[in-house]
């Protein structure tokens, strides 16, 4: 009789025993059943990491095993942490994969983005080049019989010198870039001075303020070849010299552009 | 009834003693882990490193079991340091593209 009642007494003891001493073997198996659950639902995960979800599961299913064993609270500890760790890489690793997935999306997105840039930037440039060449036409150069000539005036100049002012530069670098949105296209720099002073000097100043125009057009990368540079002196004023305004006008330096093909007129 | 119950807990627990051989392929695991993880730059492996000198000082006792224990959960805590340092490095290469690319769009809608 005494053994029978012995019996649910000393299961009520082994029941009561790991629930008590293990309280958080309890827990962290608990723990570990939720974060497997919640990565085992993502079918994403599950594709992307099966093994570790897996292992995962294996460790799980050790843990709750052993917590239905007395006195194994640390083996459950153990595999539940393992389990824990387990479903944590599974979900790194299906995180990373996906980023890189997206990343092979992106890079795509960003090669046809480039390739969109790069011909926006052509279609400016051709726009802009006309753009100057429009302005070109209607504000600075005019048509002559010898092609289209460009002058730049006197203050472009220090006083009685070949060297280029500040406000030259602007000019000069519109200029600079015409002729590099058109390759083929060649100028003739030619310098002319009024009539004060020596003629000799005067036509070593012409001579003189031309290479320098041509001189820092070269120096942006215009090729050489592509330029030529004359000077006239006293010759082919466009004003008379008795007045300080008409004197003005003739101190100047003329570009003359070539055509398409680059055929320059001859030479005055 | 009593003395069977006893018994068998004894058995158990012997039978825990003697199924556990000194963990030497666990331990090269966990040292072959931590290693890569290392190559790739993880920061955070204070706790594989802790698990893995405490592993090493429960072989010297010849505490076998001890030793497994935290070999095991040693290895797991370097792979998840190198799996979330691959993953960082795969959101930063997104992060990095996504940067690209909104330059380019910018570039691309101030030149239409």
């Amino acid at each position: 009789m005494k053994p029978v009642y012995l019996i649910p007494a000393l299961l009520v003891a082994l029941g009561a025993l790991p629930g008590c001493a293990t309280l958080e073997s309890q827990q962290q198996l608990e723990d570990a059943a939720m974060t497997f659950q919640s990565i085992s639902e993502v079918p994403q995960i599950l594709q992307d990491a099966p093994k570790d979800v897996m292992r995962a599961g294996e460790s799980l299913e050790r843990a709750k095993r052993f917590a239905g064993y007395w006195g194994s609270a640390e083996d459950v500890i153990h595999y539940a942490y393992l389990s824990k760790r387990y479903s944590e890489i599974a979900r790194q690793h299906s995180e990373q994969l996906q980023n890189q997935r997206r990343a092979t999306q992106l890079s795509m997105e960003l090669e046809r983005l480039r390739q969109a840039v790069q011909e926006a930037r052509m279609l400016d440039m051709q726009h802009q080049g006309r753009w100057l060449e429009d302005q070109m036409v209607s504000l600075a150069a005019a048509e002559t019989d010898r092609g289209l000539v460009m002058t730049l005036g006197d203050v472009l100049f220090r006083a009685a010198s070949a060297e280029l002012g500040a406000s030259a530069n602007r000019t000069l670098l519109k200029i600079v870039h015409f002729l590099q949105l058109n390759p083929k296209r060649r100028v003739r720099i030619e310098g002319y001075t009024d009539n004060r002073g020596d003629a000799a000097e005067n036509l070593a100043l012409s001579k003189a303020r031309a290479q320098t125009v041509g001189d820092f057009m070269q120096s942006l990368g215009i090729d050489a070849g592509r330029i030529e540079v004359v000077g006239y002196g006293e010759q082919h004023r466009v004003a008379e010299n008795a007045s300080a305004r008409g004197r003005a006008q003739n101190r100047r330096v003329e570009i003359l552009f070539s055509d398409e093909q680059g055929r320059l007129s001859s030479p005055r | 009834m009593i003395k069977h119950l006893c018994g068998t807990l004894v058995l158990f627990a012997m039978v825990g003693c003697a199924s556990d051989p000194a963990p030497i392929e666990q331990l090269r695991l966990t040292e072959q882990a931590l290693n890569q993880a290392r190559s790739l730059g993880a920061s955070d492996l204070t706790l594989a490193e802790q698990k893995l000198a405490a592993a090493e000082a429960a072989m010297k006792g010849e505490h076998y079991r001890e030793a497994r224990l935290q070999a095991e959960q040693a290895e797991l805590d370097a792979r998840l340091a190198e799996a979330r340092v691959l993953n960082d490095k795969s959101q930063q290469e997104l992060a990095e593209l996504h940067r690209r690319i909104a330059r380019l769009r910018e570039q691309l809608g101030a030149l239409q």
